[in-house]
């Protein structure tokens, strides 16, 4: 027998028993060490530049999702190459991370100015993922919860393109969540008013505007698809649009009593949630969360107006309207 | 049981293992079979998967597509991470337990019915995750709520976590029963690591079903609302102490190898103990590192979670780190197998792989999981690593090439002396552990370097095609394609294991004893008694570990200076 062995009980009086030399040196390199692990980063937290650090607020989701809303309503907007991005009036900036989509980008941002940036979500667990476009190693994570607002500044010294990816596992549709903002000098007295206030908009009752419940629908051009005199009608249910795949297409449209309109999904994570319906009116839409290759149908026969729109992204704008005459 | 050992028992259902010199019982070893085999089929099927993945995220090929990306990856994750491993440490503690102390297993009935709930319950989370459906999605491993995974499941969890704690009990029952009889005796090093590991293996079992059952209890809607950060929290208990199972397990392993096939002894059954004793109080709180990016924790929580208790554990596994290898030079040494500084290693059996794999694992264990662990586990440095694909690299060092290895290691060793067949394969056995750690490491090296240098995300089927943006991770490219081409050589070499592993268990002859080990063993008899472990020279390891704390303080400045480029965040 071995008295050595880890496999046979030590005898005698084994905790009196000498260490090496070398074993005891190397105990106090590691305690040593592991104490100044520790204090680099208390250090950090008073001389470092990155710390992860800020207050947290419990926010239902509809409620953050109003706030964004709010935010996104008296936010400007620039057109920076064809493209309209968000100006925060203030240094608030919001993101909204919802499946799948960051709400309340693209955006401009000030070189140098500190931002506090209030992170939430309006369904489930994001990343956010944020890197510079010309030198992707500057990049940092941070986890977007639903039912918390997290609020970090950040500020920026490098002009250019940061671009914004969810780096959670949030569903099928994850990996093409994408958004990016914009750091450079601008005046924000160019800023003008949002989209929203094109004179066709003002159809339904201001419905499609930023006005009405949700974000303004910017695939509704201002015209109504007519389909009066067809028996059926298609309308896609996520389709390309809105910073995403989050449009019915078309948005709005006219058909004639007796008409059987064919709901069809082609994205996932979408249902079709009915906001008005003209009196004695049956129809119920369909209020769960569908994928790709989902359809479903109604026969419209009372005249009128009906709007409805997609729970999950309705923020986005994701609205439409039927009408029969 | 299987009827493919070679070895016979006596009346009293023992036999005396002619390499390690250890009482063998019949139930006990009916058991390490049973768990050991299902759990070659778990990294088989898991490894499998795992080419799926590799071959999809190196998008030169890119296999799969997004939706079966995710239902794949659940399948691999599933599989390695818990199946292969809870299995084999189920296997590990019957060792550790009855068969280091010479004893039957208590209570077999329970080890057998534990067995079925696990297989049961492994069954119903591979039937949830192949059939789940809009609007479930893959669980992936971590299932976070409020995003919903199918029912079935959840349960299946639950099944497997109930069974997994069940078979923790005839080993908890062995220990028990010879401390009733010997109550003045101290149990062996490694029976004291297995009950280690028992405990913190009940600890996260205990955490994952605090967290699975009130989330199959809201999947079928009887609680109405999960809270996100509850759920990150308690699903955290398990989901990082499952892998610290897997830390114990190897950590065993490695003193059980060390000595069976290398000659090692116990440099210092103090400070070892100490060790094993450290991660029992702080291991499971290191868990909190996957929180330091989470806004509903505090930051002082994080500080502490990850600090004190953190490095209590950090501290542990640097004393392992010191005393396995100080133990290998100081027991080689002594039975007249070292001179000089490294002659202990010079001499050393590498062409065996049941000895290769557990010192390779040793080594990437340290250099790349060990390290990064820490790193990530720096609540700032987090930020630069936190849902990258470094995350995927950390834990594919610690668990593909550590653990993996050491389980390997072990599972020659299993064929050996426990079915009592020689290895086949000759030339193919004792490079297998060099083909699978050298690839798997530089593959981890690759994901590292593809998630902190450039923030490539973890869990995207597709980072050179993003929908509906032009921006792309294109200049990554390089690093995918060495990827792509290591992690399919690491999984040919995994597939070699499992190929020499079932082909000697059904044609290897009678194994008749390894004369490199008998001359170990005739050494150690005729020692010099008091010529003592502890007052052998370590100058050899001590030059190894200080060459470990150097890369350590390197790699750790690099990750500040990188994270020092970053934009200002926070106050």
């Amino acid at each position: 027998m071995d008295e050595n062995s880890p496999l046979d009980p030590p005898e005698g009086d084994w905790w009196n028993r000498t260490v090496n030399r070398r074993e005891t040196i190397w105990l106090g390199l590691s305690g040593a060490w592991a104490l100044s692990l520790f204090g680099w980063m208390l250090g950090w937290t008073r001389a470092g530049e990155q710390n992860q650090i800020g207050p947290t607020y419990r926010v239902s989701p509809d409620a953050f999702q109003a706030k964004v809303a709010e935010y996104k309503n008296a936010a400007g907007a620039l057109d920076v190459d064809g493209e309209s991005l968000l100006v925060p009036q203030g240094k608030d900036v919001y993101l909204g991370a919802l499946q799948w989509a960051w709400d309340g980008l693209p955006a401009i941002l000030q070189p140098g100015e500190t931002y506090r940036f209030h992170l939430g979500s309006y369904d489930v667990q994001h990343g956010l993922s944020i890197r510079r476009a010309t030198n992707l190693s500057q990049q940092i994570s941070l986890q977007v919860l639903p039912g918390y607002e997290w609020v970090v500044e950040m500020s920026f010294d490098d002009p250019g393109t940061y671009h914004v990816i969810c780096n959670e596992f949030c569903g099928t549709g994850h990996r093409s969540m994408h958004g990016r903002f914009v750091v450079r000098e601008h005046d924000p007295g160019e800023a003008r008013r949002p989209d929203g206030d094109s004179a066709g908009n003002a159809a339904y009752g201001g419905w499609f505007t930023g006005d009405a419940k949700g974000g303004a629908t910017e695939n509704y051009g201002g015209s109504t698809a007519d389909e009066t005199g067809s028996d059926e009608v298609t309308v896609t249910v996520g389709a390309e649009g809105n910073g995403g795949t989050f449009a019915f297409d078309p948005p709005a449209v006219a058909v004639s009593p007796g008409t059987t309109i064919t709901f069809e999904w082609v994205s996932d994570n979408h249902n079709v949630l009915v906001e008005s319906r003209p009196d004695g009116a049956g129809w119920e839409g369909h209020d769960g969360l569908e994928g790709e290759g989902f359809s479903v149908d109604h026969t419209f026969e009372t005249e009128g107006v009906y709007t409805y729109y997609c729970q999950p992204h309705l923020s986005m704008g994701m609205k439409g309207a039927v009408e029969v005459k | 049981m299987f009827g493919l050992s070679t070895f016979e028992y006596d009346d009293d259902g023992f036999r005396t293992c002619g390499v390690t010199g250890l009482d063998v019982h019949e139930s006990a070893e009916d058991m390490v079979k049973l768990y050991g085999l299902t759990a070659i089929v778990a990294l088989l099927i898991g490894g499998i998967f795992a080419f799926f993945v590799a071959m999809t995220r190196w998008e030169l090929i890119g296999l799969l597509n997004p939706s079966d990306f995710y239902r794949y990856l659940s399948v691999h994750a599933w599989y390695l991470l818990i199946f292969w491993m809870v299995f084999m440490e189920i296997a590990i503690l019957y060792v550790g337990g009855p068969f280091v102390l010479g004893r039957r297993l208590s209570l077999p009935w329970l080890a057998k019915a534990a067995y079925g709930l696990m297989v049961v319950g492994a069954v119903v989370i591979t039937y949830g995750i192949w059939t789940q459906s809009v609007p479930d999605q893959a669980p992936l491993l971590t299932s976070y709520a409020p995003l919903p995974s199918p029912a079935s499941f959840y349960l299946g969890v639950d099944v497997f976590l109930i069974g997994a704690l069940v078979a923790a009990l005839p080993f908890l029952a062995t220990v028990w029963r010879e401390q009733r009889e010997h109550p003045s005796k101290t149990l062996p090093l490694i029976t004291f690591g297995a009950f280690i590991t028992s405990i913190v293996a009940a600890e996260a079992i205990i955490g994952g079903l605090v967290t699975f059952v009130p989330a199959l209890l809201w999947r079928v809607g009887w609680i109405p609302h999960i809270d996100a950060a509850w759920y990150r929290e308690m699903y955290w208990i398990v989901g990082h102490g499952t892998q610290q199972i897997n830390l114990l397990a190897m950590i065993t392993i490695w003193y059980f190898m060390t000595h069976v096939v290398g000659g090692a002894e116990v440099a210092s059954e103090k400070v070892s103990r100490f060790a094993f004793v450290l991660y029992l109080f702080f291991i499971n709180m290191g868990a909190a590192h996957h929180l330091l990016s989470d806004p509903a924790v505090g930051t002082v929580w994080r500080m502490w979670n990850t600090s004190y208790a953190a490095y209590g554990a950090v501290l542990a596994s640097m004393i392992h780190a010191f005393a396995i290898p100080a133990g290998l030079e100081a027991g080689r040494r002594r039975k007249g197998k070292g001179g000089g500084l490294f002659g202990w290693l010079w001499s050393a059996p590498w062409k065996d792989p049941g000895f290769s794999a557990t010192i390779l694992s040793i080594i990437l264990f340290g250099f790349l999981g060990g390290i990064t662990g820490v790193m990530m586990g720096q609540m700032q440095l987090n930020m630069t690593w936190h849902n990258t694909l470094a995350v995927p690299g950390h834990f594919h060092a610690t668990v593909a090439t550590g653990t993996t290895l050491a389980f390997m290691g072990l599972g020659y060793y299993v064929v050996r002396l426990v079915f009592g067949r020689e290895w086949v394969g000759g030339i193919l056995a004792s490079i297998q552990p060099y083909l699978y750690g050298g690839a798997m490491g530089v593959t981890v090296l690759m994901m590292m370097y593809l998630g902190v240098l450039f923030g490539v995300p973890r869990r995207h089927p597709s980072v050179m095609d993003i929908p509906g943006t032009e921006f792309s991770f294109a200049v990554a490219r390089p690093f995918f394609a060495i990827f792509g081409i290591t992690a399919t050589l690491a999984i040919l070499g995994g597939a070699l294991f499992v190929l020499i592993a079932v082909a000697s268990l059904l044609a290897g002859t009678a194994f008749t004893g390894d004369p490199r080990i008998e001359a170990l063993r005739a050494a150690a008899d005729g020692g010099d008694r008091a010529d003592a472990p502890h007052h052998q020279s370590m100058r050899g390891t001590f030059i190894f570990t200080l060459l470990f704390l150097g890369t350590f303080v390197v790699l750790w400045a690099l990750n500040w200076l990188l994270l020092s480029q970053v934009w200002k965040v926070g106050p």
